[in-house]
């Protein structure tokens, strides 16, 4: 089995968590198993996951597991359904907490929690005893049972937290202890095991390791290794080390490895990595997304796991054999960008280009589809506001809000631009080379600098430099013949990320596993053969 | 169906809960002559040795009914021994079980202990129960196991280490009655008794008392023909709330006054203000065990029903016993039975014990019974020091049915030093096994179980001279003895099943 691990499967995606989306899609269509393995407790994780086109086979949640809850139908409930363990319990809807407040006979009961819509199904519970004290909260999952109680302590904070099958038997428990310091910490965490038996654990990470060698057992094949990806760090990246048993376990890497993104050889490591590249021979497999990083991380730390390139990013068979939009038929000049308005983004720079461009050719325009970032108060967007007033842009540059409707938009525009600080990948940017938009973009690693081939389907400038982005786009406005060299660059270098390219680069890495598998369990302590 | 109706039955019992057993032993041997209807004990409490404790008063599993055991659908599990060994829980592939002596063993994860478990008080390994602690050593749960084997309930805790929530399992593991431990007008006490999915439904109560009316109503409910009796008095404003039945008694097990002097206008002992004054009229009856305490209540209170009936009754089995001679007793000895507490007056016997060594130089006296308080038992020993009879003195504890079967075929005699008794269940059992009885003469049991002169002797309240003349009498003449004994054997046919059931059916008629 191939397993995915991650935190959850969001309704707000990171670029992990559509990678890992294309990734099973890709499994799914070539038939090779694969299921997501998330490690976070969360209430909406299969609603969201199957939003998201996940059905429930393909999703091992670690809670779900021990709560024996990965089938369960949902079940719609709702303030009446509750037992509230009283006479004439009296509703009282509170719609600007979201809440009714339940009593009986003038004592409150309960304050049921609702998620705001038409049906308002119960989130979450607040049980008050007889003497007016907090003692209990319970969460709902979507699918409509108790999943998780947390128990109050005298002074309202919470001590127990117990998550229990759909028919209430608990099977995990986690505890908030005062330590040695005297602070308030989640000390132990104990596990009645599928097999009824209790295991302890001091932190969730050894629950999750735990969790691992159980799904290594479950789907053990003296035939085929099972192969774990991990997609985030922390959530696997000690606890692959000590599989029980032997398995087949490759690190995935979606971002920059260094802090400097630009400095391959800068001396700290990307937080999020350090671990892992310290250790990197713990693992079989490396995966990178772009041939620029695999081959910086061979250069910097020379390991002996094995490296794989394989892009995040799939363009589907659909776009690729879609009929290509000549230029004639694209707005002169029309300039897209699909990110959020965001400090790493920087689009501010972009911005920067396109004023110098527009004293040249006043018909450039750009329009930005993507949320703003609310950090700072909107200072990303302010920023970006700022440089249009700067070069009185107001009817060239237009912040679009967010759109689902990208063939649409692609289809009717010319060129796409990326002035990012730093990428994992960047799906948007390979998704605009496959509608064959001519691609501008800084020298950033990783992703922008390889999805954009300079002289190919676009240009690629120095890092920072939206003067020479102005003259790279000049070039292009200018001269059409060029345009239409680096459109057609532009279709066929999406090939690359074809499906049937994408999918050789995984078979690379699924053929090394099968092919070590042998040796691997030939090294088992205890096995002889057979 | 009779349901006697009690908190607990504990290792250690008081006469109560043996009356109480004793009752239920009885109509269930006269329920199979369909005499009387079938009986079972019902308890409150929660408590994990109770197969263990009933069995040792002679019950079986048919005939206790806890309320615990009940919502958990555990009344009827047969008892496997558990060792902590070979607990089912434990993951031997993970953890080492590194045992201490007889009493606990730990579960060790690299050398770390991460639980201790316990060893069933006189059990060879078997799991009483397992406590885990985190990192920091504080306790994070405690899971308790039955006497028969099953994990019956888990515990978790507040920070300081005080209880936070009990859950009681059914065999499936599922929580069936939650009880939250929260602040109380500032004090940490029960505030929450949460049974779930009970027939489909969950309630929830703020006491254990109310959790147990609700019990209560749903036995009496759920079948036709029950009857209640309230045998302990904390329990009676409960019974007499229970609406699943109109058929509602209380057995008094003890005198109403603290006065015995003055039964019909002496101030009432504040625990039976319930059962006679303010809910005397929820109960058809309120039942004695003799008839001078029948006759002062119905003085006292001409309103109420009161009934008389005796909780202890001999099968055939008992009173067709062969005699125990005097030859295969112990010569000389004087036993006394009960517990040892101030309103027992143990210390009368010590006395009358000196006074009988001064004629009688190798008479001995044995205590059966547990003391009521360390101190209770440091006075007895301090004064047979100062009396000079410590090494005429024994004191054999509290025994099971069978030793002290053997107790009473043993002694020669039974002494009562008691302050006072409304019957006397140690007297009947000694005159069962032919063992005279002397005592005092305090109400109510006394009168109704000796016939001075025949089966023994009733000496004047509190005179030790007396008792111990007696007592002098009766071990220096044989055929004296010999004739009391016989008498004895005589009297205790007075409470044979027979006629105590006759009793009975009166009461229910």
């Amino acid at each position: 089995m191939n397993f995915f691990i991650n935190a959850t499967m969001p309704d707000h995606k990171s670029g992990i968590e559509h990678a890992e989306l294309k990734r099973l899609a890709l499994f799914n269509k070539n038939n090779e198993a694969a299921k997501l393995v998330l490690c976070d407790w969360d209430p909406n994780g299969h609603i969201t996951a199957n939003q998201a086109g996940i059905q429930d086979e393909q999703i091992i949640n670690l809670f779900d597991y021990f709560q024996e809850a990965s089938h369960v139908a949902t079940k719609l409930i709702q303030v009446q359904d509750i037992e509230y363990g009283v006479l004439d319990a009296q509703y009282t809807d509170d719609p600007s907490n979201s809440r009714y407040l339940v009593t009986a006979n003038n004592q409150l009961i309960a304050r049921v929690n609702y998620k705001q819509n038409d049906t308002r199904p119960v989130k979450s519970i607040e049980w008050f005893d007889g003497f007016n004290n907090l003692y209990c909260v319970d969460h709902y999952d979507a699918r409509g049972f108790v999943s998780l109680k947390q128990w109050y302590t005298a002074d309202n904070k919470i001590g127990t937290e117990t998550w229990q099958t759909p028919t209430g038997r608990v099977v995990i428990e986690a505890f908030h202890k005062q330590t040695m310091r005297g602070d308030m910490q989640k000390t132990n965490w104990r596990l009645i095991d599928r097999q009824h038996k209790c295991q302890q654990f001091d932190t969730q990470t050894e629950l999750i390791t735990y969790f691992f060698d159980c799904l290594n057992e479950d789907y053990w094949s003296l035939d085929h290794p099972n192969v774990f990806v991990v997609d985030r760090s922390h959530l696997g990246d000690q606890a692959l080390l000590q599989l029980k048993k032997p398995a087949y376990t490759a690190f995935h890497l979606h971002n920059a490895h260094t802090a400097d993104a630009q400095n391959p050889e800068a001396p700290l490591f990307n937080n999020n990595y350090e671990f892992a590249l310290n250790v990197i021979d713990g693992y079989d497999a490396v995966i990178s997304a772009t041939h620029k990083q695999t081959a910086d991380v061979r250069t910097r730390l020379h390991p002996k796991a094995q490296l794989f390139t394989i892009p995040v990013g799939v363009v589907s068979d659909r776009l690729l054999t879609a009929p290509r939009v000549p230029l004639a038929d694209r707005q002169f000049g029309k300039m897209v960008v699909f990110a959020r308005i965001a400090w790493e983004k920087n689009l501010d720079d972009l911005v920067r280009a396109i004023g110098i461009v527009h004293q040249e050719v006043p018909q450039v325009t750009l329009d930005l589809y993507g949320y703003p970032d609310p950090n700072e108060n909107y200072k990303a967007q302010h920023e970006v506001e700022a440089v249009i007033a700067e070069y009185g842009l107001e009817d060239v540059v237009t912040l679009k809000g967010y759109t689902t409707d990208i063939d649409a938009v692609q289809n009717k525009a010319m060129m796409y631009g990326l002035t990012s600080h730093m990428e994992g990948f960047n799906l948007a940017i390979m998704e605009a080379i496959s509608h064959g938009l001519i691609a501008f973009s800084y020298d950033v690693n990783y992703g922008p600098n390889e999805i954009v081939a300079d002289g190919v389907n676009g240009a690629v400038v120095p890092y920072g430099d939206y003067q020479a982005l102005s003259v790279a786009i000049l070039e292009v406005l200018r001269d059409p013949i060029l345009a239409e060299k680096y459109m057609t660059g532009a279709y066929e270098s999406a090939e690359r990320y074809s499906e049937a390219s994408v999918w050789q680069a995984w078979e690379k890495l699924l053929s090394d596993a099968q092919n070590s598998w042998a040796t691997k369990i030939a090294a088992m302590p205890g096995y002889r053969g057979g | 169906m009779y349901y006697f109706v009690s908190e607990n039955i504990f290792a250690y019992n008081s006469g109560t809960e043996h009356a109480q057993a004793k009752r239920v032993q009885f109509f269930n041997r006269e329920h199979q002559q369909n005499r009387l209807g079938q009986a079972a004990y019902v308890t409150r409490d929660y408590n994990r040795f109770l197969n263990r404790d009933a069995t040792a008063v002679g019950l079986n599993n048919d005939e206790v009914v806890n309320m615990y055991d009940y919502f958990q659908g555990t009344t009827n599990v047969p008892r496997k021994k558990q060792h902590l060994r070979l607990l089912p829980q434990l993951p031997l592939d993970r953890y080492h079980i590194v045992g201490h002596g007889p009493n606990y063993s730990t579960v060790e994860d690299k050398g770390r202990v991460i639980a201790r478990i316990n060893v069933m008080p006189a059990t060879v390994g078997l799991v009483n129960d397992i406590t885990y602690y985190d990192r920091a050593d504080n306790i994070t749960v405690r899971e308790n196991f039955d006497w028969r084997g099953f994990k019956s309930s888990v515990d978790y805790f507040h920070q300081d280490g005080q209880l936070a929530v009990q859950q009681f399992l059914n065999l499936a593991g599922d929580p069936v009655i939650e009880i939250t431990h929260m602040n109380i007008n500032g004090q940490l006490l029960p505030s929450m008794y949460k049974l779930k999915n009970y027939l489909g439904h969950d309630y929830r109560f703020n006491s254990q008392e109310q959790l147990f009316l609700f019990f209560l109503n749903e036995i009496t409910r759920q079948q036709a023909d029950i009857t209640l009796i309230s045998d302990r008095r904390g329990l009676d404003h409960v019974v007499a709330a229970v609406q699943g039945t109109v058929h509602k008694y209380a057995y008094l097990h003890g005198i109403h006054v603290g006065n015995v002097k003055h039964p019909v206008r002496g101030k009432l002992y504040d625990a039976y203000t319930n059962v006679l004054e303010r809910y005397g009229q929820a109960f058809t009856a309120i039942l004695v065990s003799t008839s001078d305490q029948q006759k002062d209540l119905k003085s006292r209170y001409p309103e109420l029903t009161i009934k008389g009936a005796p909780d202890i009754s001999l099968s055939s089995v008992v009173l067709n016993k062969a005699p125990i001679t005097l030859q295969t007793r112990q010569l000389h000895q004087l036993i006394v039975v009960g517990r040892l507490s101030p309103e027992k007056r143990p210390e009368q016997a010590l006395r009358v014990l000196a006074k009988v060594i001064k004629t009688i130089p190798d008479a001995t006296l044995v205590y059966y019974g547990y003391a009521a308080s360390q101190e209770v038992m440091d006075d007895l020993q301090t004064l047979a020091q100062k009396l000079a009879v410590t090494d005429h003195v024994t004191f054999g504890g509290y025994v099971s049915e069978e030793k002290l079967q053997q107790a009473y075929q043993q002694a020669q005699i039974i002494l009562q030093p008691s302050i006072a008794e409304s019957f006397g269940m140690n007297l009947v059992e000694a005159m069962s096994c032919g063992t005279p009885a002397i005592s005092y003469d305090v109400p109510y049991g006394t009168q109704a179980l000796i016939d001075d002169g025949h089966n023994g002797y009733i000496v004047p309240e509190g005179s030790s001279n007396a008792m111990a003349q007696k007592a002098i009498d009766l071990l220096s003449d044989d055929n004296l003895w010999a004739q009391m004994s016989a008498a004895a054997y005589v009297k205790s046919h007075n409470f044979a099943d027979d006629k105590t059931t006759k009793l009975w059916q009166n009461i229910f008629k």
